[in-house]
């Protein structure tokens, strides 16, 4: 019976030895929702040394922390991760579990809950208990130009997977109390079927600015070459295409095909991000189907704000070299 | 005993991704309207029978394409055939309306199962009116064989496995499959071919297998909205205005705050 | 009666779309800068069984049709009429030993025409008669088994891409009695002329082809002789003339959507243009030409599919589409404002484009007269 499933259980992911943030938040998230849902909130590591980490877990939220290690599972192992986890979730029976809608979480979660044979929603964006005590799960479809509700009532665990940066990490509490507990699992290299050889890094190639998914984009505001070295580099930290308008064209700062706007490309990127960009009409219709709009402009009146999901009022050539500096502390950090 | 492999292709007929802007809702019955925008084949499903094709070039088999969904699916099964699938099959019934991911790959693995032994399933990694990319993960698992999922590059096929290359943010990994498995494939894999004049009027002399759910002996609390664990039970249109938060202080604040609007954008 | 395509022409149609977005669209800029199509892109179209449409299955066409061809045609001449009327004169090349060769002609070279292997032109304008056909010079004198063929073509569309070339010239005392030959680009005396600049569809070759005392084969005469005339004028009224309107109607189609485009973008008086009127009503006559001309378009071309004799409604459809065009082109000019006579915005190069339509494949003062024969002689 569904009453018999408590508390909520997340996925931590760790790559390298290092917790990916989105763990963090789903921690955040849970101890939120479980306000009102009731019930602890365990998570499960998988990995290989990884019981040091288990500290910070409990630091951001869980009160349960399982942790499997095994020298097999360095790596993400599809087959030996699902099967664990979802014994796991056999056993404990948490009432929702969420997974992070990474790269790994969303090739690990969609087999647990097959396993399961219960709902899964994908890449929510917005979590909530409704009055009836079931989870209700925002998803956007079609694009994003339809968002659903979605409700799991009769199987447990409600799954879900969440997009990193949609839920808020706790304040990190190093007195938090919780319990850390290594479970003993079995693991046989003939289980391993899809068998994880390497994982490596890499820099990202470089796309022409209508197919980039980051496109960072400068205008009259930072229109010498020192000030654009600088927009190229941070377009290169995040892994962005650069772009421009006429004045930055026309200062040979940046080539033909890469100038946005009504007589130049238009682009649809996940984010966009402008730096010394007013805002004209002609360019503007160039941007206008991008997720997320981000601009950096000394003027507070500047009609880019009009059409910014988030705007900044300041000096985009103060800005940039602190935020690249910034930024390469936290990415060092990250990637190891 | 045949040479080369077995393979199969899974592929849906979703809205044409250039106009999804143009679907609405309904506001006062709360339905998708979608009558404006033509269906086409999803995009990745026509990479992953790409792939299908090469390897099938390469090694020698049968590449067949299966879809369910409703009868004017149909045309997504003559557009395999007519890339050079050699048989298609349209799993139609009104009982497998409104399933999920989870009775779609109940009812996928009846379909294949049905088809008898099989090397490997191709399938697009996602679809463009879900984008779940539940599906390849979940019918492997009731294949009862391997998945690998984000797949970008194949780098070797011997008979009993293959070597891939799957991204992960930031970089890839690189995975050893045994076969049979189920591998969904992202866009960056190959580039689908175009069917010559010749294809596309000879696939329409071709027949169409179609299977209803009894045919594949699904049962009825398996799939459809029955057989769905998750339940859709609000539709509504996003607020389409940007957000148009601004900030203004000092040069730090405003450096943390940009940072944190840009890992919230999912950038970092 | 259905006005709708047929399953088979749907597809057509959207592989033609995707092959013009995919592999036209990005090369668009460069064969307009550079006046050349690249000979890769010329392959591509063969692969994919375009340049076969006409040719029958047996001879290692697809068999497809003219319908089919015009929907091919206009799909690839919404991106680039230039390559479309590259395309449609590959096919006028064809159409004479389509509709006229013997068996013998038609095994020999049609399954070449139909890859790619064999590209032929369609001979017949010179500087002393193209409306007036009967006022062209070059003459073939029969010398026993072969005919000695010298004069001089002007205004020969893919005359440096064809391998084969099809000739019209007078072979009798009769300025009536004219034969058609195929003549092999390797024959002594071919001489391909000076490349002819024209003010549109730049990467689109058209130039001069010298005959000098060329020596050719009785075998090589496609219908018979003195009855070249009608090989001639079917092939240029079924294939050339079709080939020219289905370009038209891809270009008031572009103009159609981008007319639509750049009104509901362009704000002023603090709304989209689109909600304007006057802008609305240039964006309705466009759509108007666009559809009526298309209509007209796929029934002359069932009937040529059905083997009905479409003298008038090819004439009527080359006259609309060709005229439309110039106006939808000129219209989406007017839509852009200031914008519109820019070289980096499309509307300039459509309305060249367009021009450039209006005399080929006969000028529309003899559509007119074409049609005003069918005017006077039909019944109901």
């Amino acid at each position: 019976m569904t009453k018999e499933w408590k508390g909520i259980m997340t996925f931590t992911e760790q790559r390298f030895g290092r917790i990916e943030e989105v763990s963090l938040e789903l921690l955040g998230g849970a101890r939120k929702l479980a306000e009102k849902s009731g019930g602890d909130v365990s998570t499960l590591l998988i990995g290989r040394d990884v019981k040091n980490l288990a500290r910070e877990l409990i630091a951001y939220g869980a009160d349960k922390v399982f942790i499997v290690e095994h020298p097999l599972l360095t790596y993400y192992q599809s087959d030996i991760y699902a099967r664990i986890f979802a014994d796991i979730v056999q056993k404990q029976k948490p009432n929702i579990v969420l997974v992070g809608a990474t790269s790994i979480g969303m090739d690990l979660a969609p087999r647990v809950a097959a396993k399961l044979r219960t709902g899964l929603s994908a890449h929510v964006v917005k979590l909530e208990i409704g009055d009836d005590g079931l989870l209700r799960q925002i998803v956007p479809g079609f694009g994003g130009n339809v968002m659903a509700v979605v409700t799991c009532p009769e199987k447990r665990p409600q799954m879900a997977t969440v997009r990193p940066g949609v839920l808020k990490k706790l304040k990190k509490d190093e007195l938090r109390k919780g319990e850390i507990i290594e479970l003993e699992v079995k693991v046989g290299e003939e289980e391993l079927k899809a068998r994880t050889l390497e994982m490596r890094i890499e820099p990202p190639p470089e796309l022409p600015i209508e197919k980039a998914e980051i496109v960072v984009a400068g205008g009259w505001g930072i229109c010498d070459k020192e000030c654009f070295n600088m927009l190229k580099e941070l377009a290169k930290l995040l892994g962005g295409a650069v772009g421009g308008t006429r004045p930055v064209l026309d200062e040979d700062l940046i080539k033909e095909d890469q100038m946005i706007g009504q007589s130049g490309k238009t682009i649809a990127p996940k984010v966009y991000i402008g730096f010394g960009i007013s805002g004209e009409m002609h360019h503007v219709v160039g941007i206008l189907d991008a997720d997320t709009i981000i601009a950096v402009n000394i003027d507070p009146k500047a009609p880019i704000f009009d059409f910014v999901d988030y705007g900044v009022v300041g000096d985009a050539k103060e800005i940039l070299p602190r935020l690249i500096k910034k930024l390469k502390e936290k990415l060092e950090k990250k990637r190891g | 005993m045949s040479k080369g492999f077995q393979i199969v292709v899974c592929i849906k007929q979703v809205p044409d991704p250039r106009y999804l802007s143009k679907i609405t809702i309904d506001p006062v019955t709360k339905t998708i309207r979608r009558e404006n925008v033509p269906a086409v084949i999803n995009p990745l499903d026509k990479n992953a029978l790409e792939e299908a094709l090469r390897i099938r070039e390469r090694f020698g088999g049968k590449v067949v394409a299966i879809s369910m969904g409703p009868p004017q699916a149909e045309r997504v099964c003559r557009d395999a055939l007519a890339m050079g699938a050699d048989e298609a099959i349209l799993l139609c019934d009104k009982a497998l309306a409104g399933s999920d991911t989870l009775a779609t790959a109940y009812a996928l693995s009846l379909a294949i199962k049905k088809l008898g032994n099989f090397d490997m399933v191709f399938c697009g990694n996602e679809t463009v009116d879900g984008s779940t990319a539940q599906v390849p993960p979940q019918l492997a698992e009731f294949l009862e064989v391997p998945h690998v999922t984000r797949v970008r590059k194949i780098i070797s096929v011997n008979g009993s496995e293959m070597i891939i290359e799957r991204t992960i943010e930031y970089g890839y990994m690189k995975v050893k499959v045994k076969l049979p498995a189920v591998i969904a494939v992202t866009k960056d894999i190959n580039e689908p071919r175009l069917p010559t004049v010749s294809a596309i009027l000879k696939c329409y002399k071709k027949e169409i297998v179609k299977w209803t759910a009894s045919d594949i002996g699904a049962s009825p609390q398996y799939v459809g909205l029955e057989g769905s664990p998750t339940k859709v039970t609000d539709v509504f249109s996003p607020e389409v205005k940007r957000r148009r938060e601004i900030f203004e202080g000092p040069v730090d604040e405003e450096i943390e705050w940009l940072i944190e609007k840009l890992h919230e954008s999912g950038v970092i | 009666m259905e006005f709708k395509l047929t399953p088979e022409q749907e597809m057509l149609r959207d592989t033609a779309r995707e092959f013009a977005e995919k592999e036209v669209e990005p090369r668009v800029e460069e064969i307009e800068r550079t006046r050349k199509i690249s000979k890769d892109l010329i392959k591509k179209l063969f692969d994919l069984g375009f340049g076969g449409l006409i040719i029958p299955e047996e001879y290692g066409g697809s068999g497809a049709g003219h319908l089919a061809r015009a929907i091919v045609l206009e799909e690839i001449a919404y991106s680039c009429p230039a390559l479309a009327f590259t395309l449609q004169i590959v096919h006028l090349g064809q159409a004479p030993l389509v509709f006229y060769g013997s068996e013998e002609q038609k095994k020999k070279w049609l399954p070449d025409l139909a890859k790619g292997k064999l590209i032929a032109s369609c001979a017949v304008t010179e500087p002393t008669g193209g409306s007036d056909v009967l006022g062209i010079k070059t003459f073939a004198k029969k010398e026993n088994n072969e005919y000695v063929i010298s004069g001089r073509k002007c205004f020969i569309t893919n005359v440096h891409l064809a391998n084969i070339h099809g000739v019209l010239a007078k072979s009798g005392e009769d300025p009536r009695h004219m034969t058609f030959f195929m003549i092999e680009g390797d024959r002594p005396g071919v001489k391909p002329g000076r490349e002819e600049n024209k003010m549109g569809l730049h990467g689109c070759n058209t130039g001069e082809l010298v005959l000098d005392n060329v020596r050719v084969p009785v075998e090589n005469v496609v219908g018979t002789e003195g009855k070249g005339l009608r090989v001639a004028l079917t092939a240029i009224t079924n294939v050339g003339r079709m080939g020219v309107a289905a370009t038209a109607v891809g270009i008031m189609r572009r103009c159609l959507d981008e007319a639509v485009k750049f009104a509901s973008q362009r704000v002023l008086y603090g709304q989209p243009i689109s909600k304007l009127q006057a802008i609305q009503w240039l964006v309705s006559d466009i759509y108007l030409r666009y559809e009526s001309a298309r209509l007209l378009l796929h029934r002359a071309a069932w009937m040529i599919d059905q083997g009905i004799r479409a003298d008038a409604e090819v004439g009527m459809v080359k006259w609309a589409a060709t005229e439309g065009a110039v106006e939808c082109a000129s219209k989406l000019s007017s839509v852009l404002g200031g914008y519109g006579i820019m070289e980096e915005y499309v509307a300039q190069r459509l309305i060249r484009d367009a021009y450039v339509l209006v005399p080929s494949a006969g000028t529309n003062e003899i559509m007119r007269s074409v049609i005003s024969r069918k005017a006077f002689e039909r019944v109901t």
